[in-house]
Formats: C-alpha cells, sequence, structure tokens
C-alpha cells in the first residue's frame, strides 16, 4: 500500500516545497535541480570507470548551442534545450574519438585539455560566441498556461515547476538506461573490461555511447540553466563548477543511483543554508576542498554507504 | 571439407624474442584439442593470438577459411569463437546471474532505445533464459545471487566457463582451466567439457596438468620455445621421443 | 625582423625556465608518489604570496622572501604526503581528487589573506641588460634563468650521483624492489615531497615581481605544467625539461604573432595530440597511472 502512495506523496511535495521558501532560497532550488541532473549523467559517465574533467564543460556546450540556437535561428526554446543536448552529445562522440584512446589517468588529463580548447574556443571566438563576456539576453522560457496554473518564467516558482519536470523524466530515462543490460555492460565494462571483450561487448562503442548520453543529459542541464540565468560566459563552466560536481559526486558515493543525487542535495543544504545564512558564503571553496579531501579519506565510498547501513540494519532484525 | 580452425605460420615477437615461431597446426570441429609445451613454450601467446588480444607478427588464423588474425577480440567473438582468462577473471562485482547476462551479449544485443521503452522484454526473457540454461549446466543454479567474488575456486572457474557457454560459441577457448583445482574439482571439470564437446562444442584448452589432458583430449599439440614440436592423439603424444626430451629438458611434468 | 626574433627567443628562455622548475616538481612527486598534484599550481601561487608577505608587505630583503618561500612551500608539500598522499596510497585518483581539495584550500585561504585582487609587488631590480640596441631581457628574468639552470643542475647531480638520488630514482621505478633494497619509501616520500613542491614554491617567489599575482594564478600555471609533462613523458624528467623548452618557444612565439589564446589552443592541442599518437609521452615509458 504504501509502496502506491509513495509517489503521488512525492510529487506533491516536491510541488508544495518551494512555496514555503525564500525567493533567494526557490532560486537555489532551480539550481539545485539542474544540478542534479548535471551529476546523475556524471555518474553514468562513471558507470564505465572514466572519470572525466569536460563535463561541465559539455553541459556548456548545451547551454551554449541552446542559447545560440533560440538567438539566431529563432527556435522555441524547449525545442532548443532537446537540440542543445543533442549538441552536447554529438560534440561528445567526436572527442571521444581522441579521448578513447586513452583510459584512467591519461582519459582525465585528455578531458581535461579538451574542456580547456572548448573554454579557450569559446573566448576566442567573439562571433558567434560573445567572447569572454559570452552570450548576454538568452531567451527566457515563454509563459504557458495549464488548466489553472500560469507559468510566469521569471518566476522561480515556475521554473522549478518546469526544470523539475524535465529533470524527473530525465532521471527516469538515466534510470531505464541503467537498469536495461545496456547499465550492465557499462558494469561490465567497468569492472573487467578485457573479460566484456572477450564476451563479444565492442568496448569503444560502449564507452562512447556512455560518455554521448551523459554529455546530452549535461548538455540538456546547461540549456535548462541557460535559459533561466538569461547569460553564459567561459567562466559559467570553469574548472570550479567542475570540482563542485566532482565533489558531490564522490561525497555521495556513486555506487548507486541515488549517491550523487545525496551529495548534491546535502552539500548544497550545507552550503547554501548553512553557510549563506551564517555568513560564511566567502568560505564556499574552503570548505567544499575540506570536504572533499575528508570524504576521500574516510568516507571512500560515499554517504550512501551510510544510508546502505542504516537500511541494511533495519532489513536483519 | 573447409579445416574449422587452421593456424599458418603464426609468428609473435616481442622486441628481440621470438615467442612464437612459425607455427602450424589445425583443431577439427567438434573436437577437445590439447596445447601443450613446457613453461615458456608460447601456448598463452598462441592462445592470445587466436583470441584477438595480441595481434600477431605475422602468420595468419583462419577460421573456416578467413583469417581472423589481428581483428579485435570482440570481433572474433563475434565469430563464434570466446576464451576464457587464466586465473579467476570475473565481474567479481556482479552476481553471478549478471556475470552469465553478460554472456549472453552476443545472441542478445542490447538496445538502448528499446530498453528505455520497455520493449525488450522478449529479448530479456530469452537473455535470462540462456543465462539460467549456462548456470544449470555447470551447476550454479543455486548460486545464482551471490556475488561472484565471494564463490569458492572452483564455483569460480565454472562460472567463468558459464560465461563462455552463455554465448553459445562454436569453439571455446580455455586457459590452464584445472589450475589450482583439486582432483575432485577437476574430474567433474572433466566431465563438463566431455558435455559441452558432445552439445557439439569444440574446445582448445592450454594446460599443465597432464593427467587431465591426457585423459580428455582427441588430439595434442606439443610445442617447444615457439615451435612445433609434435601433434597426435594422447598416447602418441605420452610416448614421443621429442616430447619427452622436451619435457625432461624443461619441466618434470610428464606423469 | 630578425632582432623580434631573437627577443621572443629571449622571452621563450624565461618562460622555459620557469616553466621547468614548474615541471619537474610535478614529475619529481608523480615518480615516487604515483600521483599527479593537481594542487602544484597553487604552491606556485603559495610561492608567490611569501614574495608578497615577506617582501612587499613587511619590507625585508627580496632573497630572504626567496628561501622563505622554498622553505615555506616544501613544508607545504610535506604536509599534503603525511596528510593527503601517504594514507591514499593505494588510490591514486583519490589521491588526484585529494589534491583538487587542497588546491581549493589554499586559493580560499589566499584570497582571505590578501583579497582576491592583483597584488603589487614593488620591482626587485629595475636593471635592464641589454645585448644590442634593441634586444633587451629584464636583470628580474636573468635571476629566475641563472636559478633555473643552478636548481635543476644541482638536482640533477642529486639525483645521478647521491645515495639519496639513488634511492629516489630506484622508487621511481619500483617501489617494492627498493623496499627491499633497504630504502625507505616514506623517507624518498618525503624527500621528493619537499623538492617538487620547493621547486614550484621558488619558481613562484622569483616570477612574483613579474607577473600578476591573484588567487587564482595557478590554474594556468597548472594547465602549462600538465602540458608539458604529458608531451615530455609523465615519467621522465629529462623529457619534462626538454618539453619546458620546447613548449616554451612554441607558445611564446604563437603569443608574440598571433595572441595569447591562439598559443593556449595550440599548446593544449599539441598535448591531445601527443596524447593521441604516444599517450606515454615523446619521452617517457613510465607508466604508474
Amino acid at each position: 500500500m504504501l509502496k502506491y502512495l509513495i509517489w503521488p506523496i512525492a510529487a506533491v511535495a516536491l510541488i508544495a516545497l518551494p512555496h514555503g521558501l525564500s525567493f533567494s532560497q526557490q532560486e537555489i532550488l532551480v539550481f539545485l535541480t539542474i544540478n542534479i541532473l548535471v551529476v546523475s549523467s556524471y555518474r553514468l559517465l562513471t558507470l564505465t570507470g572514466e572519470w572525466s574533467l569536460a563535463h561541465v564543460v559539455i553541459m556548456g556546450v548545451g547551454a551554449y548551442a541552446s542559447a545560440m540556437m533560440t538567438k539566431n535561428l529563432g527556435i522555441y526554446v524547449p525545442i532548443s534545450m532537446l537540440l542543445g543536448g543533442i549538441t552536447a552529445a554529438l560534440i561528445a562522440v567526436i572527442l571521444s574519438f581522441p579521448l578513447f584512446r586513452m583510459k584512467g589517468f591519461y582519459f582525465l588529463i585528455g578531458s581535461f585539455a579538451a574542456g580547456e580548447i572548448i573554454r579557450l574556443l569559446w573566448k576566442h571566438f567573439r562571433d558567434p560566441f560573445g567572447g569572454a563576456k559570452g552570450i548576454k539576453g538568452i531567451d527566457p522560457m515563454p509563459d504557458f498556461s495549464i488548466g489553472i496554473y500560469n507559468f510566469d518564467f521569471f518566476e522561480p516558482v515556475s521554473y522549478f515547476y518546469f526544470a523539475g519536470f524535465i529533470v524527473i523524466i530525465c532521471l527516469w530515462i538515466l534510470w531505464r538506461i541503467e537498469r536495461s543490460p545496456v547499465g550492465l555492460t557499462f558494469h561490465a565494462v567497468h569492472w573487467q573490461d578485457k573479460l566484456a571483450e572477450a564476451s563479444g561487448v565492442n568496448l569503444r562503442a560502449y564507452r562512447t555511447l556512455a560518455f554521448a548520453i551523459a554529455s546530452g543529459f549535461a548538455g540538456i542541464g546547461g540549456a535548462l540553466l541557460a535559459h533561466y540565468i538569461g547569460t553564459i560566459n567561459p567562466g559559467s563552466f570553469d574548472l570550479d563548477y567542475m570540482v563542485f560536481v566532482l565533489t558531490w559526486a564522490i561525497v555521495g558515493g556513486t555506487g548507486t543511483f541515488y549517491g550523487p543525487i545525496l551529495g548534491c542535495v546535502v552539500l548544497t543544504i550545507l552550503n547554501e543554508v548553512v553557510l549563506r545564512e551564517m555568513g560564511f558564503e566567502q568560505l564556499r571553496p574552503l570548505i567544499y576542498g575540506a570536504i572533499l579531501i575528508a570524504s576521500i579519506l574516510f568516507l571512500p565510498n560515499g554517504l550512501e554507504s551510510i544510508v546502505q547501513k542504516f537500511t541494511k540494519r533495519r532489513a536483519k532484525p | 571439407m573447409t579445416q574449422f580452425l587452421k593456424v599458418e605460420d603464426l609468428t609473435m615477437r616481442f622486441g628481440g624474442l621470438v615467442a612464437v615461431d612459425a607455427l602450424n597446426f589445425s583443431v577439427d570441429h567438434g573436437t577437445i584439442h590439447g596445447l601443450i609445451g613446457p613453461n615458456g613454450a608460447g601456448k598463452t601467446t598462441t592462445f592470445n593470438m587466436i583470441s584477438g588480444f595480441y595481434k600477431p607478427t605475422s602468420g595468419k588464423v583462419l577460421l573456416h577459411e578467413e583469417d581472423i588474425s589481428g581483428l579485435k577480440m570482440h570481433e572474433v567473438a563475434r565469430r563464434g569463437v570466446v576464451r576464457t582468462f587464466q586465473h579467476s577473471t570475473l565481474f567479481a562485482e556482479l552476481t553471478v546471474m549478471e556475470n552469465v547476462l553478460i554472456g549472453t551479449h552476443m545472441p542478445f544485443r542490447p538496445n538502448i532505445f528499446a530498453a528505455i521503452i520497455g520493449w525488450d522484454r522478449e529479448d530479456r526473457e530469452g537473455a535470462e533464459g540462456r543465462a539460467r540454461e549456462a548456470l544449470k549446466f555447470f551447476g550454479l543454479s543455486e548460486l545464482a545471487r551471490e556475488r561472484a567474488g565471494d564463490l569458492s575456486h572452483g564455483h569460480q572457474r565454472a562460472l567463468g566457463m558459464a560465461i563462455v557457454f552463455a554465448s553459445h560459441p562454436d569453439l571455446m577457448l580455455l586457459d590452464e582451466p584445472f589450475t589450482g583445482m583439486n582432483p575432485e574439482e577437476t574430474r567433474q571439470m572433466m566431465d563438463l567439457m566431455r558435455r559441452l564437446r558432445e552439445a557439439g562444442t569444440t574446445i582448445l584448452l592450454v594446460e599443465h596438468d597432464m593427467q587431465a589432458i591426457m585423459g580428455l583430449c582427441d588430439k595434442i599439440t606439443c610445442m617447444s620455445f615457439g615451435k612445433f614440436l609434435a601433434e597426435g592423439n594422447p598416447k602418441e603424444i605420452r610416448n614421443h621421443p621429442a616430447v619427452i626430451e622436451a619435457y625432461l629438458g624443461g619441466a618434470r611434468h610428464v606423469a | 625582423m630578425l632582432d623580434l626574433l631573437a627577443q621572443t627567443g629571449l622571452n621563450a628562455v624565461y618562460a622555459a625556465s620557469y616553466i621547468s622548475l614548474v615541471a619537474v616538481g610535478l614529475v619529481l612527486i608523480f615518480g615516487v608518489m604515483g600521483v599527479i598534484n593537481f594542487a602544484h599550481g597553487e604552491l606556485f601561487m603559495a610561492g608567490a604570496y611569501v614574495v608578497v608577505a615577506v617582501y612587499a608587505d613587511m619590507h625585508m630583503p627580496f632573497f630572504l622572501a626567496v628561501v622563505v618561500g622554498l622553505l615555506f612551500v616544501g613544508c607545504l608539500g610535506l604536509l599534503m604526503e603525511r596528510a593527503l598522499f601517504r594514507p591514499l596510497r593505494d588510490n591514486p585518483l583519490g589521491g588526484l581528487v585529494a589534491s583538487i581539495g587542497f588546491l581549493m584550500i589554499l586559493q580560499a585561504l589566499a584570497s582571505m589573506g590578501f583579497g582576491v585582487r592583483m597584488e603589487f609587488i614593488p620591482p626587485v631590480t629595475q636593471h635592464v641588460v641589454w645585448f644590442t640596441d634593441t634586444i633587451s631581457i629584464p636583470l628580474a628574468r636573468v635571476y629566475v634563468i641563472v636559478a633555473a639552470v643552478l636548481l635543476l643542475s644541482t638536482l640533477w647531480y642529486f639525483l645521478k650521483r647521491t645515495r639519496f638520488g639513488w634511492a629516489l630514482r630506484a622508487s621511481a621505478q619500483d617501489p617494492q624492489a627498493a623496499e627491499l633494497q633497504g630504502i625507505s619509501i616514506a623517507q624518498t616520500a618525503k624527500i621528493a615531497m619537499f623538492i617538487g613542491a620547493g621547486l614550484a614554491g621558488i619558481a613562484g617567489t622569483l616570477t612574483a615581481p613579474l607577473v600578476s599575482v591573484n588567487p587564482h594564478m595557478g590554474h594556468s600555471v597548472i594547465v602549462t605544467a600538465f602540458i608539458v609533462i604529458i608531451v615530455g613523458g609523465v615519467g621522465s624528467l629529462e623529457g619534462a625539461i626538454i618539453a619546458s623548452v620546447v613548449y616554451a618557444f612554441v607558445h611564446t612565439f604563437v603569443t608574440t604573432f598571433y595572441g595569447g589564446v591562439i598559443a593556449d589552443i595550440t599548446g593544449l592541442s599539441l598535448m591531445l595530440l601527443v596524447l593521441i599518437v604516444k599517450p606515454t609521452g615523446l619521452f617517457g615509458s613510465a607508466d604508474r597511472a
């Protein structure tokens, strides 16, 4: 019985959630929603065992693509977001040719270099990328209404509903992929690539597939961000942001689907609610750095390992 | 009739070292074929070249007269030649069932779009059926939900073969399947291999355990220092002067 | 035109000097610990801030600031070894991620202590060495070049001729075998970390009066160092030095003729190209990653 009620209750809670918050907290909620998509898509890549430092830049590819398509071609915003995601996935496929000749550490550094090159290209070409100042005045999501509710996308609450809807669909797709034979193959590629290959798995194709899917959803995340804040520049997708994503994933743990989401939510609450309210905003990088180190040292399997311990103990009386 | 698997002038050099030197032999369909030789004879290197793990320096590996040398391992696998690895190479973090499901990758190729929408139910059921069949064949049904890394050594070996079996290969390449097994486990494994042969699978194995190989193989190829030494049935090999010489000069393996 | 080429070449020699100091330290740490220190650029930055504190704010002599910088950053290296890399010995990715965390802490401390804006450092010397009427180099840059040559040749001697150096090289090649030979891995790790960090620190102190000192200055330094060590081969000190020179010349010339951003893109593309063609680098065979 509880099983069937849990989803409607969660839905109602999510709908009600922004109404109990201040305006700035509502804005943070929108960013949190987008970041959940970014970190969850990052996890899909880590399933194959590769850690990229280009994920946030590829998210930026989606943001730039979507912003430019609406601005220059007048494409309807939700469609441009989807196209932004597809662009990010295509760029990932192109990048995979050089990058997947490397593994592990070399892949990490290679992805970092590839990301920096993309950022420098944005910076260098004022036309069409706007140079260091980036793109300003990005079209917002056009208003519309469903029945009784009027979506006014300058209101964070409306955008939260919109982004939340998109993100939930994306998470559902990511979840379906992970639970499918494709997801199992990703795991296989991670744990024993040689045995997987001997079983007929085309390693390169599956690594590329995971990279492209992860990048596509990151691109949608970037597009969601771009049309909300209205301005993006190469600095919006820098290494600091990448470190945040990395921190969320590592603090939460990448062993489960909910791990990175948990890390993202907990750290965002810690950051915004605790640090900002207490006036420690300046300490943010310091605290993130310390948390990153502490979790690597003392909680190598992330917050999810605490949850697992708790649920397992309850399961075994 | 075309030759099932034929190795022609297969050569592998590592730097200045010639690990395998112009090796020739062929494997008949439906047999268990042993590849033996003292340590460092180049057996495993040969094996790795057939399975696509190494690209030979020169020479050919002909499968039904198609040259498969230099293909990637998954391309070789898709032509029906599937290998196991030395030691217990498994997906240790996954369950036994999941391990075998990965073995069904080739007959039931996953499709990502069907998987998202849920249109791949038939394939998933087919793959699970195939996986259960493989587990049953190797006596692992009871352990389907265990973590592969937690299994006993013998079970891990069996699981390694079950993964291969699940893909229904024409030719199974077994790399030292008896290493580290007690006599009882060895006997069971030999039984399993005979049943595989009856099911129509050809087996090529590299092995140190002479007792097992003599009792099991239809035909044996012996190598020494990267070169072909002798070939024949177990009895011929046992009494072959060159083989005895090679083994007495090298290790003390011949019983 | 010839003058411009000569002048650019001179600038490239200066760039090669401080880049090789940073890159050699990074390679040394990687060789012995098997970890890529992402915070290496911030160690460079820390060296620069020592100059801000000791020389610019406290008005002490510049060369005292350099010595303090070397010792201070070397000790930061020891701290990293003890707190991060030793507990994460078997986890190279963990060590890398932890060093990213350390990077953020150092950046935050710098901006809290000194503010995020660029620091003004009074010039150490106004002297300029003139080679011809048009070709010249500021004396402060000559200091950097001289220091790099001296330090790197000392390090060379230390590594090739002393027992410490032998132990260091042995544990870089094969830690287990080195341990069997009676070499203390913990000891060599400390030495490598102190030297590696100290080199980055001294590069930071010497270049501080010549560049814009700010909490984020480490970023371009680490990007450069990565390019250099990848091109040179991740385990190879000689490779790192040669690659530093190559990179410095390419980057300086492209900057002079086509602009800085194109130069950065060229450098990164060079590195990607090397990674694609020969991931172990042009001079390296060491593969511990």
